[in-house]
């Protein structure tokens, strides 16, 4: 090595083996809990670090439950839940980024300043102001009840725990997709205006192909964490009738003695995200060529 | 056909009124129950500072643990801040200048956690620290550890994008003015770097002084409680508006911590002539420079 | 940089860590599992806990500075804590927990460091030993044990009370608001009351597996609550599944906020919870909303104090258990807690007569006939304890 890369590889080395060993390697640590034994007494779990002498029969157990036992349910309610709180979040998210991208004139500063703001606001701070509203006491409640409309909103319902993902999440869509649309070339645009398009055709044409990559990004940066959470769910319900997939694995690890299957669970769900990803990194390299082209 | 543009056009500010009144109403509804006399979150009795200092054993100044979890936040995001900038700096220089195989390993290494959902961290190194790395304890240590790892993505791109808009030309003048590669980087590219580490220091603090996951997953009982975690179990049990005054205290500190980011490093754009002023250093409090 | 590239090196980082397995176990800790079984002691054969270590020694001077016990939330009077602190000089510190089995996994791997250990049940005790968590109590140190019921001081499961001192006793029944449900259509349903859907939304269960399985048992007409049969356990599994749907309920401890706070009209409790419930009252709202049916064949059971191996402070955790048991105190006590102190001079009638029971929970207190028909919950077999874990994931996975 020239005496450059020593440099460089010198100040890269510090983070690099802290990554690898507080990071890399305890994905490894859960593959050996997950794949190990369980101690008869305790049903606690007992790492097995030898590759060689996994025992995958608690792995099986769990997938035959999501497949066709109790956990099913859970995993479709997560699916469900997440597909739906991303479809709102981006049916309010997108035009908001884009009136912030394309509309704002004058007052922007301030406009974004005002979309920044929850960004930076404690998620629980944000949920804590929900469930106060939603209490039966609480200013919403109240204020629908007005309406004749009864309803307890955070007893177990399935619209709150969306609403509540959406709420939550919403601000993590917007800011990626204000920096999208707003690097957009937007004279592309103004062309296709020029050639005859109506404002409807241009966005679908020319608007749409332009932001996917950006859109796409943005959406997997909400969507990953949403399917890890369980803290939403935990605090706008407290019923097993929307128990999302994150509120197992917390079971399991934190306030249950059987880690082994929160282990599990933490597998499965780092390799549904690792599939949902690599489908996004092969589309968007796609994207990227034909744009070449 | 310009009418149904602008009649969307239209629509728009409203919509985009609505959101941000949606967006922040709540928050600023549950500041204000933070000054409610009586006990209830929900039910108004009045305007006092009760929950902040004046009850004497369940106000916020006079409870021993919320204090408690107010100081262990302000002591984990510090020194989470003071650990991970230089860790992430010098990773972010090393790992943007290296070429070759090991150097797109490390970068994606370092891009990983960014996608990473919190509580697949938290569970990997609650079961690591417990079964494995066995002599670091869990609470404070552990916790400190688990935001370090979790924030070194945060800082490295936040580093990265302000090393890609500098460009090696500075460096390569010193270098032939006479200096070293190391002299180079100690002062020319250093002081260049300067904002990064600020918006660093700042993006960090305000990130795990918020962080819930990581940090209750690592939790060792009441002396590592921080405040999210104490609001997290407080919720779930019924609380008095004390729990509104600590989060609006929580939200204030982030804050704080932002406004200082943002001010400081237009001041210095300013100062050294950079363009952007408040509009970019908001953007690389943000990171919307990636 | 490429996004092929970061696709290939994000698959060869993660994927391809092959690490020595004989380095990572070198400088990891293995859990070293108990090869010994589970004493489980029950009332028809109680059992002698052997003696693991050696109590503190006698006459030894209280440590002074902090103390942490352990703790369910609301479940020790802050000013019997404060009298305490005063009385001998210690500060002390409470963290909370809110599930026996969590607790003691988390006792097991250090992440809990407590000094006094207070709440725990019989459901408990023989995992503790197992795991060799808690250290044989010095009598001489807690005079005032000679105020419990003479069958506490010798329970079935720890015999001469050589690691554990009672605390509570309480039973298993339902909690009701009698402004929304009528007492005597209760009654009349009795268990079956929590399967009506007409109280859909707003009936809770305890989150405690032994508890609401036991319910699932007790409606079924079984009387034995530490059932080990397959059967028997996979037809309380489908009378729960029938529960979630027929009345979706909440699965927690926070009855005792959520009743006298209106937002759910019937939930299955502990008798003490009920009790406490008359202070989480709205202003202006008596505790004539509140009622209580208390079954006639429910679980009965006691909690108790213990101290863990590792305590700092053996010798205050001794001086707060001998506080907690003097009888003024413990009345102090169950004014705040609700719970009954079990104690020989805290009578039910005592109780009701000192005023301090509201007109309608009196069906709350449990008096000597109550508790000794009651069904008392075993520690289980690892077996028969899986079979229930497994009902219970079940039941919450929803």
């Amino acid at each position: 090595m020239n005496k450059a890369a020593r440099l460089w590889a010198a100040l890269a080395a510090p983070g690099a083996f802290w990554l690898l060993f507080f990071f890399a390697v305890p994905f490894y640590a859960v593959a050996c809990v997950a794949f190990g034994s369980i101690d008869p007494i305790f049903r606690d779990a007992i790492p097995q670090w030898n590759p060689l002498n996994w025992s995958f029969g608690e792995f099986n157990a769990v997938f035959s439950s999501v497949t066709s036992g109790p956990l099913r349910g859970v995993f479709i309610r997560t699916i469900v839940y997440v597909v739906s709180a991303m479809a709102i979040s981006f049916a309010i998210g997108f035009p908001v980024a884009y009136y912030l991208a394309r509309h704002a004139g004058k007052r922007r500063m301030l406009l974004l300043l005002l979309i920044i703001a929850p960004f930076w606001v404690n998620y629980l701070m944000r949920m804590l102001a929900w469930v106060n509203l939603l209490s039966p006491s609480g200013l919403f409640s109240r204020f629908v009840g007005m309406f004749g409309v009864q309803y307890n909103w955070l007893d177990g319902s399935p619209i709150t725990v969306i609403l509540g993902l959406v709420y939550g999440y919403i601000p993590f869509l917007i800011l990626p997709l204000y920096a999208t649309l707003e690097r957009l070339d937007w004279r592309l645009v103004e062309a296709a205006r020029d050639l005859g398009a109506t404002s409807r055709q241009a966005f679908r044409v020319v608007t749409v192909p332009m932001s996917k990559a950006g859109v796409a990004a943005a959406a997997i940066l909400i969507a990953l964490p949403m399917f890890g959470d369980y803290y939403t769910n935990d605090l706008l319900s407290r019923s097993p009738s929307t128990e999302m997939l994150g509120n197992q694995i917390d079971y399991y690890i934190n306030n249950s003695s059987q880690p082994q299957r929160g282990a599990v669970l933490v597998i499965m769900l780092s390799t549904l995200l690792l599939v949902a990803l690599s489908w996004y990194l092969r589309s968007t390299s796609r994207v990227g060529k034909e744009r070449v082209r | 056909m310009t009418s149904v543009s602008t009649r969307r056009v239209k629509a728009l500010p409203i919509l985009i009124w609505g959101y941000i009144t949606w967006s922040l109403v709540p928050v600023l509804i549950a500041v204000i129950y933070s000054f409610n006399d009586g006990r209830s979150r929900t039910v108004w009795k009045g305007f006092s500072f009760r929950w902040w200092f004046g009850d004497k054993y369940a106000s916020v100044f006079h409870d021993d643990s919320m204090r408690q979890a107010i100081v262990n936040s302000l002591v984990l995001a510090t020194t989470t801040m003071l650990i991970v900038t230089p860790l992430g700096l010098a990773l972010a220089i090393g790992s943007h200048r290296l070429k070759g195989k090991s150097a797109t390993a490390v970068q994606g290494m370092t891009s990983v956690p960014l996608i990473t959902p919190e509580i697949v961290v938290g569970a990997a190194l609650l079961l690591t620290f417990t079964r494995l790395f066995s002599g670091i304890p869990l609470g404070f240590p552990a916790q400190l550890l688990g935001n370090v790892t979790f924030s070194v993505s945060a800082v490295v791109v936040i580093v990265r994008a302000r090393l890609v808009s500098i460009g090696s030309s500075f460096e390569e003048a010193a270098r032939d003015l006479g200096a070293t590669r190391f002299q180079a980087l100690r002062f020319v590219l250093m002081p260049l770097l300067w904002p990064s580490i600020v918006a660093s220091f700042v993006v960090v603090f305000a990130t795990v002084i918020d962080d819930f996951v990581i940090t209750s997953f690592l939790s060792a009982g009441v002396e590592s409680e921080t405040v999210p975690l104490r609001i997290y179990s407080s919720v779930k049990g019924g609380a008095t508006p004390a729990l509104n005054a600590l989060a609006t205290l929580l939200v204030a500190t982030t804050f704080t911590a932002l406004t200082i980011g943002v001010f400081g490093l237009s001041f210095w754009r300013k100062r050294h002539g950079e363009q952007g002023g408040f509009k970019s250093a908001l953007s690389d409090l943000t990171r919307m420079g990636e | 940089m490429e996004r092929r590239d970061f696709l290939k090196t994000l698959f060869a980082t993660t994927g391809g860590i092959i690490i020595g397995p004989s380095i990572l176990a070198a400088c990891g800790g293995t859990t070293s599992s108990s090869s010994t079984g589970l004493i489980i002691g029950t009332p028809d054969s109680p059992v002698t806990l052997p003696l693991v270590g050696e109590p503190i020694a006698d006459g030894l001077a209280n440590e002074g500075g902090t103390i942490e016990i352990l703790n369910w939330a609301d479940y020790t009077n802050p000013e019997v804590i404060a009298d305490f602190e005063k009385a001998f000089g210690v500060t002390v510190k409470q963290s909370i927990y809110d599930n026996e089995d969590a607790a003691i996994a988390k006792l097991r791997n250090g992440t809990l460091k407590p000094d006094l250990i207070i709440g725990m049940t019989d459901t408990a005790i023989a995992r503790l030993m197992a795991a060799e968590l808690i250290q044989p109590l010095n009598h001489s140190y807690i005079p005032n044990k000679a105020n419990l019921l003479a069958g506490l001081q010798n329970p079935y499961y720890d015999q001469g009370a050589q690691y554990t001192m009672a605390q509570f006793i309480y039973g298993n029944g339902i909690g009701y608001r009698r402004d929304r449900i009528d007492p005597s259509e209760l009654a009349a349903q009795g268990y079956d009351s929590m399967w009506n859907s007409a109280y859909n939304g707003k009936l809770a269960v305890i989150d405690s597996y032994r508890d609401t399985i036991s319910l699932a048992l007790l409606q079924a007409g079984v009387t034995d609550v530490n059932s080990g049969d397959a059967d028997v356990l996979a037809a309380a599994k489908e009378n729960l599944i029938r529960l979630r749907t027929e009345t979706s309920p909440k699965v927690d401890i926070v009855s005792y906020q959520e009743l006298p706070a209106g937002n759910r009209d019937i939930a299955y409790m502990w008798s003490g919870d009920i009790l406490l419930a008359p202070f989480y009252l709205p202003e202006g709202t008596t505790a004539d909303v509140l009622g209580f049916w208390y079954p006639e064949t429910t679980i009965t059971a006691n909690d108790f104090l213990c101290i863990p191996k590792t305590s700092a402070k053996p010798v205050a955790a001794h001086q707060m258990i001998n506080y907690l048991l003097d009888n003024d105190v413990a009345v102090k006590n169950q004014s705040y807690v609700g719970y009954q102190p079990a104690l020989t001079s805290v009578t039910a009638e005592s109780l009701i007569n000192s005023g301090v029971i509201p007109e309608s929970l009196v069906d709350a207190v449990v008096d000597d006939a109550k508790y000794q028909a009651g069904k008392r919950i075993t520690s289980l077999s690892p077996e028969t304890d899986a079979l229930w874990n497994d009902v219970w994931t079940t039941f919450t996975a929803g």
